[in-house]
């Protein structure tokens, strides 16, 4: 019998897909389908994006630091 | 940016049946409905039931459709039926009766004079040409933008009342604790980047909403107070009226006068507002006639001519989605921002100059660059990561950036091409793509299928429909954003097979 299921179906690249998981690992709220496509329920997106954007900008403030600097040059 | 005017006409098809039936009274507006809101498929299929007495059988549709553009045939059908256009009776189509007849009349002639607007018979005293118009629009125009961005430039009036209500109901403003002016938004903002045709169509559908709601709420209020006597423009607006006034407008002539005895009382009162956007012309006379029938009507507040101008924001309203850019553009050719005077140069390095004083469009290049230095007429700005990083929180585009870097590239820059440099335009759409690390996207996982048979039926039936998101073929999983149509589909599959 066919199982129809709510959520919202999230499409990312495998290693954000790893991080999503990583977050997921204490609630385990995800539906896994298959390397980049996974269902979340609805109420659950605003804080996955959210958690997502903070890991991703820790990678990225070096860069603004840079451009800082380069416009003190000017 | 048509996107965006899209957006604005779902809004209008999510109207009750008796609301289409009503609108569909009018040969202007059934013509507009008919050029505006259909895709292409859905009109020739109008096209072959138009001068049918009979149902047509929707096999003999189905027949001009290929067999590969299933997906075009649905949304031609799901439109038609959404916009009860058509009733569907023992496989047949049969085109609604008053629908049918009054674009009848609009392409054959026919119908009461004046029902596509009814030009003046005599010479008007003070006529206007289309210059003027064109200048009177963009200044209405510009002074609501003005206001948005919070300029009170001398040259610019306050616009009225009426107007500043409209943006503070939008949300594209709100009331500050700070000032007694209110402050612009971030829909607001996002709403200033668009081009003139969409923010055209955002305020007047705005327009409607407030009118129904005050609609509701009006019937106590209506004798409290004088004030409410002056809103009475507002009041008493039945939205059918609205609708068939706007889509009429789209059909008039530039530069024509029209004679406003045709119309209702309500289509009358809201000449009062779009004179206010700039969208008609109206010359206000004041006479001892117009001062009594004002009270006998309690309508027409402030005298005014019997004559009126559409101007070129109102002739644009219905055009066909495609030209939408072009009737758009030669309003911003008309005003200050057009070809030959364009302000921005953008160099490899991310920098920006600005040859302007004009603060509106400082604001606007505050939405996406960080703004250095200014000087008398020059501005500098950069723009960074960190700027479009903000605008995009903000729901600006990527491409909405571009595009008013285009529109407005100095004459110098433009001799380049193309016009902006490469690689400053990839990397405001990486930065883009950036945060889009994850797209999601609401709606329902199907799965366990019983047979394979039965899943690729229910894919294919879906991706007819459009609704179809992803579909795992190995596993049996597909995804679809609506669900209610694909269950019929499947209990009745399941019916067929017992």
């Amino acid at each position: 019998m066919v199982r129809a299921i709510k959520g919202t179906l999230v499409e990312c690249d495998p290693s954000i897909k790893a991080i999503i998981l990583d977050i997921d690992s204490k609630t385990h709220d995800i539906i896994n389908l298959d390397e980049s496509h996974l269902i979340i329920k609805d109420s659950k997106v605003a804080e996955l994006k959210r958690i997502l954007e903070e890991r991703l900008n820790e990678h990225t403030k070096v860069d603004s630091l840079e451009e800082e600097e380069e416009e003190e040059d000017d | 940016m048509s996107a965006q005017t899209m957006k604005g006409f779902e809004q209008l098809e999510g109207l009750p049946e008796a609301v289409f039936k009503r609108l569909y009274q009018q040969p202007a507006t059934a013509l507009a409905i008919f050029r505006r809101m259909l895709p292409n498929l859905a009109k020739t299929f109008v096209m072959a039931m138009l001068f049918n007495p009979d149902p047509v059988p929707i096999s003999n549709l189905e027949h001009w459709v290929h067999p590969d553009k299933n997906s075009l045939k649905e949304e031609a059908f799901a439109k038609l039926r959404q916009l009860y256009l058509v009733t569907e009776k023992q496989g047949t189509f049969a085109l609604d009766p008053t629908f049918k007849n009054e674009l009848r009349k609009a392409l054959t002639g026919g119908g009461l004079p004046g029902s596509f607007g009814l030009p003046c018979d005599t010479d008007d005293k003070n006529k206007v040409d289309v210059a003027f118009l064109d200048k009177y629009a963009t200044e209405q125009w510009e002074s609501i933008l003005h206001f948005m961005v919070g300029n009170e430039i001398p040259s610019f009036k306050r616009p009225s009342e009426g107007v500043v209500r409209l943006l503070l109901h939008g949300k594209l403003m709100e009331q500050s604790r700070m000032s007694s002016d209110p402050v612009i938004t971030q829909v607001g903002f996002s709403f200033l980047l668009q081009e003139a045709n969409s923010q055209v169509w955002t305020l007047l559908l705005l327009y409607l909403d407030m009118a129904e709601q005050v609609k509701e709420m009006n019937t106590n209020l209506w004798k409290l107070d004088l004030i409410i006597i002056i809103c009475a423009s507002q009041l008493r607006m039945d939205p059918v009226d609205i609708l068939h006034f706007l889509f009429l407008l789209g059909s008039l002539e530039l530069g024509q006068d029209y004679d406003m005895k045709n119309l209702t009382p309500t289509q009358k009162g809201m000449l009062e507002d779009l004179r206010d956007y700039g969208v008609v012309y109206q010359r206000k006379v004041c006479n001892a006639f117009e001062f009594l029938t004002r009270w006998i009507s309690l309508i027409t507040l402030k005298s005014s001519s019997r004559r009126f101008y559409p101007t070129r924001l109102a002739t644009a309203l219905t055009s066909e989605i495609r030209s939408i850019r072009s009737p758009a553009a030669s309003l911003q050719n008309a005003t200050s921002q057009g070809d030959g005077n364009g302000f921005l140069i953008i160099e490899t390095n991310y920098r920006l100059y600005a040859y302007t004083s004009s603060p509106l469009q400082i604001a606007v290049l505050n939405i996406f660059a960080k703004l250095i230095s200014r000087f008398p007429n020059l501005v500098t700005a950069r723009i960074t990561r960190d700027s479009i990083r903000q605008a995009i929180s903000k729901g600006i585009t990527a491409e909405q950036i571009i595009d008013y870097m285009t529109v407005n590239a100095h004459p110098q820059l433009r001799k380049n091409s193309p016009v902006l440099p490469p690689t400053v335009v990839d990397q405001i759409r990486l930065w883009q793509i950036e945060g889009e690390r994850m797209k999601t996207t609401p709606g329902y996982l199907f799965k366990e299928f019983s047979t394979t048979s039965e899943f690729n039926a229910v894919c294919r039936y879906a991706n007819d429909l459009g609704v179809l998101v992803w579909a795992d073929h190995n596993k049996g999983n597909l995804f679809v954003s609506k669900h209610e149509q694909i269950a019929d589909y499947i209990r009745k599959r399941a019916h067929a097979g017992r």
